[in-house]
């Protein structure tokens, strides 16, 4: 196996024609300008590539065969921590964050914080949104109830109920209370 | 290390001769639409952001000219609603958004960073392509009918409205691929082509307002693209996801379209206030005071920017829940933002301040800023929101921060890279009476406005209540100075271009790293590859060699 | 994405190629190692913009699930189950080949390169058609987006198909929801893996030409990234999409 080290002397030998300037100090944790000439690149071998889509394989088929077993609502939950694993195999070991530059991962990371940010306050938006009331037109509190704050009052709906199959124009979001998922 | 290439490369062939730059060191038309050159491509940029600017300032003018009177003063209110609209696409999108990162940041990051270019100059290239072809669907909008949405493009009304919408849509998709694909550029070239000596904490403040902008370019804008895809299908396919008939959520539009367009208004600030960060050292020759915080409180807009996007939405029907924690949330942005004021007045105390025109546009971004994050924060209180939801304060409000603030950066940043760019100097003169001019003429219109909506003035509204005239027609008699004003400052320009003396190699005496290169630059922008031993505001340790004008 | 030849029209006033220059490193670079690390930052920075791109996907499917539970069941059901499964399995070999091909150009293994390459682009084609046969049986049963839903369409004219039956009758309210959400998923990823072909044929090109070596393999290492991509957003689509467990219709929770 060639190590992809070997052209090492190569640069040292440019280093040292253009060797005027001083490194800079290193205080960016090896993110700086002016690392090391050579390519930094971390060969795995076949078995570890092999390992890691065994694995990949593996978690597929659990994730196919979890999805008969009757779990309700918490079968979203499980595809998706299964998904995760296969997902922190892949960035791990295919995309080579672990012998890679930091930064990549903190990339990776943000963009992974923020559409969890995307995701916690969208649905906090929806989980508490209350839901219309097909009786009234009105939006009524999910918990009691009751009549929620500046909800407004359909005047048509108050006439004549037999426009009940009709989205009413208030609608913000969940149609028709029958379909609420909400356990009441 | 291979520190040293420009001595062995020479720029262009004329190594050392004081007569090439980057302008004439290849000649004609191919040489500019083929140029990889960052400093060529930021003038494109300049040229096209200028253009769009006075194209939708026009849209502006004709506005405030319907609303002098109640009722038709010379437009049908189909007509109106078409000019707002495009007043609002071209602004945000084909303006402002590219305005300072592509133009102003294009040309001096990498000269502030002592590179030779930008990390990917094809990619540069391409996005500057990208944003014409943008440009080009939202114009063939406007030919084929126009769009009377507002830019905001709320569902349902978009998916509903006849007109080119889907057009215009794409426009705005497209130019977003240019915004981010300048982010993961400039994320890059900041990382990895600092000249040696130029740590972090040395970065130029204006730079780490970039590298905060592009983290936003990047990760807020492909949201844009997925809202604006949906919305297309939505128009063409008719898939229901924003349709409250088909089972789907209007409202959902607003938070996918806020998520981006929040941050878009940190996109559009941020590198305002990196302009501000350097005039005012440039003009004081002092340190600013507290650095780290500067720099720290850009990154932590740029943070806090995704997490207030719903005050926008508070009377949208989303839950009150989420209203009261979004309120919440959205005085946070005024800690960063309160850091960066007390910083810039902190180090204009008791300094020797030489106003210079450039500096008159910071010393009046602060000013207007200021105005314009204070009645950011009447808006995020929940219960005064309600109130002025969608009435003329807000408008006042974020034209306060995006023109009173941005714009006035822009114009800050680009007397005073001027001479660095083009090689010749302005009549300072009359800049100090453009400024003053256009001063007086912003203020005006919007001053007025701020009471209108407080009185119940709703915006984007063609007719109103006989009580608001006086207030709307002493907004449009400003505008007419400050487009006065604008169109002085613009001819001023071009007879620096015609006529100017020949601009010094660091005519405001700055310590900053880009007035290291000649001006205009050569092709590879240094002479020599520059070694920074000293930060960019250390006029203390900064050589009179460094500082003189030559 | 690569920047990686030097092509740009400054060098031809340079003249002649430095010898510490290699023709593959642009002129504003120093040495190699830095081209390479900043070609790898700017794929990073373009990979965090499509996660964050399909993630408004992902939040619109949360909100509908949550809403129309019975029918994403329903609709999820009315996919077949192991076209996916197996087209799951053909991309994450793909991922494989795509590692693979990485690892034989950075030791500079030609050959090699170009058989993982040609396998990694055959697996996104049998990805493809697998996926046209899907749609097709999807278009027959009228099983489509919207306001379409309801009517069997041919796949390519997508004119009605007259007399022919379609299930979406009997499926709970809502159904077309899930199949709206499908569709813009799976086609959003289909053009993905169109465009990953598309750049793979040109890295096949430039590997065949002899432009990679153990020194520079950048472009097919950043290809690689963008591939994995690819394959990461399947493997959430996979189990989202085809593996929604069954719940009887008037059950609620």
């Amino acid at each position: 196996m060639t190590d992809p080290h070997d052209d090492h002397e190569e640069y040292d030998k440019v280093e040292n024609v253009h060797g005027v300037v001083p490194p800079p100090p290193r205080e960016d944790h090896g993110l700086g300008p002016y690392g090391a000439d050579e390519v930094h690149a971390h060969i795995g071998s076949y078995r570890m590539y092999f390992a890691v889509f065994m694995g990949l394989i593996v978690f597929t088929l659990l994730t196919v065969g979890v999805a008969s077993i009757h779990l309700g609502r918490a079968n979203l939950a499980v595809a998706v921590i299964i998904a995760s694993v296969k997902a922190v195999l892949v960035c791990t070991f295919f995309m080579h964050l672990k012998d890679d530059n930091k930064f990549n991962s903190l990339i990776l990371i943000a963009a992974v914080t923020f559409i969890g940010v995307f995701f916690a306050l969208t649905l906090n938006d929806v989980a508490y949104r209350e839901k219309l009331d097909t009786q009234s037109g009105n939006r009524v509190a999910l918990e009691s109830g009751d009549k929620a704050p500046g909800s407004w009052e359909n005047p048509v709906k108050k006439e004549g109920e037999k426009k009940e199959g009709e989205t009413p124009p208030t609608a913000s979001g969940v149609p028709s209370a029958e379909k609420s998922p909400h356990p009441n | 290390m291979a520190a040293i290439t420009t001595d062995q490369h020479g720029h262009g062939g004329h190594d050392g001769d004081p007569n090439v730059n980057y302008l004439n060191n290849t000649r004609g038309i191919w040489s500019w639409i083929y140029t990889l050159d960052h400093k060529r491509i930021g003038l494109m940029y300049l040229a096209a952001v200028i253009f769009f600017f006075i194209f939708a300032g026009v849209m502006a003018l004709l506005v405030r000219i319907e609303l002098l009177t109640p009722g038709r003063t010379i437009v049908d209110p189909d007509t109106y609603n078409r000019i707002f609209t495009i007043h609002g696409v071209v602004m945000v999108f084909l303006f402002i958004i590219p305005a300072i990162p592509a133009s102003l940041g294009n040309f001096v990051l990498p000269m502030m960073l002592g590179a030779k270019d930008v990390a990917f100059p094809r990619l540069n290239l391409l996005s500057y392509y990208i944003y014409i072809l943008g440009a080009t669907f939202a114009v063939i909008s406007l030919l084929s009918g126009g769009v009377d949405t507002g830019w905001t493009f709320y569902t349902p009304y978009s998916t509903t409205t006849n007109g080119a919408v889907v057009l215009m849509v794409l426009g705005a998709f497209i130019a977003g691929f240019s915004s981010i694909l300048t982010g993961v550029n400039f994320i890059t070239t900041i990382h990895k082509l600092r000249a040696p000596g130029l740590t972090w904490s040395r970065l130029p403040l204006f730079l780490w307002a970039i590298y905060a902008t592009s983290i936003l370019q990047v990760l807020a804008t492909p949201v844009l693209a997925i809202t604006l895809l949906l919305l297309m299908l939505e128009r063409t396919l008719d898939i229901g996801i924003f349709d409250a008939h088909k089972g789907g959520d209007p409202v959902l539009f607003q938070h996918f379209f806020w998520f981006y367009s929040h941050p878009a208004v940190y996109i559009m600030i941020l590198p305002g206030m990196g302009i501000v960060n350097e005039l005012i050292a440039t003009f004081t020759h002092r340190k600013i005071m507290g650095y780290r915080a500067v720099f720290v409180s850009s990154l932590a807009l740029a943070l806090f920017s995704f997490l207030v996007w719903a005050h926008h939405m508070f009377t949208s029907g989303m839950s009150e829940y989420a209203n009261m924690v979004f309120s919440a949330l959205t005085f946070l942005v005024a800690i960063p933002s309160g850091v960066k004021v007390f910083n810039w007045t902190g180090t204009l105390y008791k300094a020797s301040i030489w106003t210079a025109s450039p500096m008159l546009y910071a010393l009046a971004f602060l000013f207007q800023f200021c105005i314009g994050g204070l009645t950011g924060l009447f808006l995020a209180m929940l219960a005064v929101d309600i109130h002025l939801h969608d009435t003329y304060f807000v408008v006042a409000h974020f034209h306060y921060v995006m023109v009173g603030s941005t714009v006035f950066a822009f114009w800050g940043g680009l007397h005073y890279w001027w001479p660095k760019m083009t090689g010749k100097m302005y009549d300072e003169k009359t800049a100090k009476r453009v400024f003053w001019t256009v001063f007086v003429g912003y203020n005006g219109v919007f001053i007025p406005q701020f009471v209108l909506g407080s009185r119940g003035m709703p915006r984007r509204y063609y007719d109103y209540l006989p009580q608001f005239q006086t207030l709307h027609m002493v907004s449009t008699f400003f505008s007419w100075i400050l487009a006065v004003g604008l169109f002085w400052m613009l001819f001023m320009f071009i007879q620096s271009l015609r006529h100017g003396k020949k601009a010094p190699r660091n005519p405001w005496n700055s310590a900053g790293y880009e007035w290291g290169a000649p001006s205009p630059p050569p092709l590879e922008n240094f002479v020599k590859q520059p070694v920074f031993t000293r930060g960019p505001y250390d006029y203390h340790l900064a050589t009179d060699a460094e500082i003189a004008e030559d | 994405m690569s920047e990686a030849e030097v092509a740009d029209e400054h060098h031809d006033d340079h003249g002649e190629a430095h010898g510490d220059h290699p023709k593959w490193l642009q002129h504003h670079w120093d040495t190699p190692a830095q081209q390479f690390d900043a070609a790898k930052i700017g794929m990073w920075a373009f990979l965090g913009q499509e996660l964050l791109f399909f993630s408004g996907l992902f939040v619109a499917y949360a909100i509908y699930r949550t809403w129309y539970g019975d029918a994403f069941a329903a609709g999820s059901h009315e996919l077949n189950r192991t076209m996916g499964a197996a087209n799951t399995c053909v991309l994450l070999f793909s991922s494989l080949t795509a590692a693979l091909s990485v690892r034989s150009s950075q030791l500079g293994k030609k050959n090699e390169t170009t058989m993982w390459i040609v396998l990694t682009i055959a697996c996104a084609f049998i990805f493809l058609i697998v996926k046209y046969f899907e749609y097709t049986a999807k278009f027959h049963h009228g099983l489509l987006p919207g306001s379409a839903f309801g009517t069997p369409r041919d796949m390519l004219t997508f004119q009605p198909i007259p007399g022919a039956h379609s299930p979406a009758g009997e499926l709970p309210d809502h159904t077309h929801v899930f199949f709206s959400l499908y569709f813009v998923m799976t086609g959003i990823h289909g053009i993905h893996v169109i465009i990953g072909i598309g750049v793979w044929a040109w890295i096949l090109k430039r590997n065949l030409r002899g432009d990679f070596s153990k020194r520079y393999f950048t472009p097919v290492d950043v290809t690689a990234l963008y591939w994995h991509l690819v394959d990461l957003v399947w493997i959430y689509l996979f189990p989202m999409m085809y593996l929604i467990d069954y719940v009887a219709p008037g059950h609620k929770g």
